[in-house]
């Protein structure tokens, strides 16, 4: 009798396969997603921008840095000398900043008046901001082209109630002519630097209440209870304690909405003065309006984007720099 | 200095909620008094009335001849701190304890010099340069005791100030606390669900129950005499058994007690008895004022030891010192003795509901 078991033939092994990691795969596809969404579209204006417009034609690749020469000193340079377009980035900047820091200003009572009601009427209220936010820019920019219009607007509310008879009897005609909100004969506010801001604001407060609620709701009530107990009247308390500790949030707002307003289009298009166009619409104009020239449009949305970053940049400085000095 | 009077106090919130009745109660000058009661009973919405940060429904508050009821919080020069302490996170530790006088508009070197100050009576000297962020739950608390004495204020209150801290410096500040009252002799209004809190820190104790003050009086008076079963089961532990009044004595049914001073209730009248677990003693030889019952449990609890009784249909409590010789085990039959000048005697009357 055989004790001892014959040792079993084995089969042939077959070739390892490598194993595949199914998370970093996932993990590969995410990335590669984001590089495409994310990345390469802002590559590509970066590469559009160093291109070449054929007259007459369309635009090749090149490495030329005259578009951003002629953004930044004109066309003619070096024998003439022109500032449109930095000017038009001035007005991007310009309307984007007091905007959002007034869309802010004017939220932040608000919602800090909000945040003090019952919870009931807190939801009533976040309810309704939110159902507004699914306006459109065009749509507000209707209802305010229409609020506005010389016609049918204010002015002819103003003429027909007889503010505009007082305003020139008592001498204020002319302050508002000099302000640019009056013409020889009625109050006009279209186009005037006063509608667009009021319009760019007035589309982003919904945002800056939405903004500054989370924060503000979380406010410790005890602080401002413990501030009053100091001697702190309702005002001090917002300026010596609301106000220092929603710092963070106000700047963080007040960043966000300003860069969501540099994009801003259609407000600009009907409300500000040709002279007082902003580089959005220049941008729109090079590569799909009337001067079809895509890498100067390109260069300049590259100088738009940097300059916000470098304004961004500066700012988050400043409040950590403020941050440390307090 | 003067005495901080409540006169009628109430307070009824939106909605119809009764948070407190109406309240009178005096707060003598320089004394620390302690608002003692459950969760929901009133004394944080009553501190916060005095502070004027609530304004009272009914009645009127005033401190010395001056009637206050009106008056704003920031115009009432009462310091307070708050449970969670309330410090500013955005300022430093001297900055947050010279709030008061930055907003009186003191100049900065005398608020520097203040806050050094109250930074060493709270034995927190040379932290002024700190964070808020980077104190412990203790030196926190220190702080906005300091900043709340920084206006030198007329009355100081103090909102569950020991609630954010473990039980060892819960233990510590508490002493701490009274030590500091003591010494600045400052009207001192402690809010506190911990009758053991109140009894270590307190001058006087006014113990609170949905909305109304049960009693007010002394710690030792408290314990002792009990004005109402309320007080008697919320301070301390004791025996309760319920009986029916018969010639001056309590009908148990199984027994009959002695109260001294007698009873003030009419024959039949039902009745709560109450009698602390260390005033109740266990006895071999019958006599007056007995329960027999039958020993179900026995422990040492560090210096006291403690002795469960079924009698009378309930369950008795008995506590002596362990130093006592005592052969006694579970299912001894025993007799429960309480002497008549130990029990205190209650209206069995069903509260109204709401």
């Amino acid at each position: 009798m055989r004790d001892q078991a014959a040792p079993a033939i084995e089969a042939p092994a077959a070739p390892a396969l490598p194993r595949v990691d199914a998370g970093r795969l996932w993990r590969g596809a995410l990335w590669a997603l984001i590089g495409l969404v994310g990345v390469v579209p802002f590559i590509l204006v970066i590469a559009i921008s160093f291109g070449e417009k054929i007259e007459g034609a369309a635009w090749v690749w090149g490495f030329d840095t005259a578009n951003y020469s002629r953004f930044f000193v004109g066309i003619g340079w070096p024998d003439e000398i022109s500032f449109l377009f930095s000017q038009k980035l001035f007005f991007s900047l310009y309307y984007a900043a007091i905007a959002a820091v007034l869309a802010v200003i004017l939220a932040f009572p608000f919602t800090y008046l909000m945040t003090r009601q019952k919870r009931r009427t807190q939801a009533v209220w976040l309810v309704f901001l939110l159902a507004s936010l699914s306006l459109s820019e065009v749509f507000v920019v209707m209802g305010w082209d229409v609020l506005l219009s010389n016609r049918s607007g204010l002015p002819m509310v103003f003429r027909e109630t007889g503010i505009t008879a007082w305003l020139k009897e008592a001498g204020y005609f002319d302050t508002l002519r000099e302000w640019g909100l009056a013409n020889p004969r009625d109050v006009k506010f279209k186009t005037s630097a006063f509608a667009t801001i009021l319009t760019l604001t007035y589309l982003v407060w919904p945002y800056a209440v939405i903004l500054l609620y989370p924060a503000l709701s979380r406010l410790d009530t005890a602080m401002l209870e413990a501030a009053r107990t100091m001697g702190a009247r309702p005002l001090v308390v917002v300026r010596t304690v609301v106000l220092p500790a929603m710092r963070i949030p106000l700047i963080g707002a007040t960043l966000l909405l300003f860069v969501f307003l540099l994009g801003a289009y259609v407000t600009i298009t009907v409300f500000a003065a040709p002279a007082q166009h902003t580089l959005t619409l220049s941008i729109y104009d090079a590569i799909r309006g009337q001067t079809l020239n895509a890498p100067f449009g390109a260069a300049q949305a590259v100088v738009l984007l940097g300059t916000a970053g470098l304004l961004l940049g500066a700012s988050a400085l400043l409040a950590r720099w403020a941050e440390r000095r307090a | 200095m003067a005495d901080l009077r409540l006169n009628g106090v109430g307070k009824t919130f939106a909605g119809g909620v009764v948070a407190v009745e109406e309240v009178s109660l005096d707060f003598p000058a320089g004394k620390l008094t302690a608002l003692l009661g459950p969760s929901g009973c009133g004394k944080t919405t009553l501190l916060r009335m005095i502070a004027g940060l609530e304004a009272p429904s009914r009645g009127r508050i005033t401190l010395g001849a001056a009637d206050i009821t009106e008056r704003p919080a920031h115009a009432r020069g009462f310091g307070m701190v708050f449970q969670s302490f309330a410090l500013f996170p955005h300022l430093s530790v001297a900055e947050n304890i010279a709030y008061s006088l930055a907003i009186a508009g003191v100049g900065r070197p005398e608020r520097r010099a203040k806050a050094e100050a109250l930074l060493e009576l709270v034995q927190l000297p040379s932290m002024g340069d700190r964070r808020i962020g980077a104190l412990s739950g203790g030196q926190r608390q220190r702080v906005a005791i300091a900043r709340a004495l920084a206006q030198e204020p007329s009355v100081f209150l103090l909102d569950e100030p020991m609630s954010a801290l473990d039980a060892k410096l819960r233990e510590e500040m508490q002493v701490e606390l009274r030590l500091l009252q003591q010494k600045l002799g400052i009207t001192t209004i402690v809010v506190t669900h911990d009758q053991r809190e109140a009894m270590t820190m307190a001058d006087r104790i006014v113990v609170m129950s949905e909305g109304r003050v049960e009693q007010a009086g002394p710690p030792t008076e408290i314990y002792a005499r009990p004005a109402t079963e309320f007080v008697a089961s919320f301070i301390g532990k004791a025996n309760f058994l319920k009986g029916t009044v018969r010639d001056g004595m309590v009908d148990l049914g199984c027994a009959a007690l002695a109260i001294e001073p007698p009873a003030p209730f009419v024959d039949g009248a039902e009745v709560t008895i109450a009698c602390r677990p260390e005033a109740t003693r266990l006895v071999a030889e019958a006599g007056a004022n007995q329960i027999p019952g039958t020993v179900t449990f026995v422990r040492d609890v560090g210096p006291t030891r403690e002795i469960f009784v079924d009698a009378a249909g309930t369950r008795l409590t008995c506590v002596m010192a362990s130093t006592e010789e005592s052969r006694i085990t579970a299912g001894d039959a025993v007799r429960v003795a309480m002497p008549p000048d130990a029990i205190r005697a209650y209206p069995r009357i069903p509260r109204p509901l709401g």
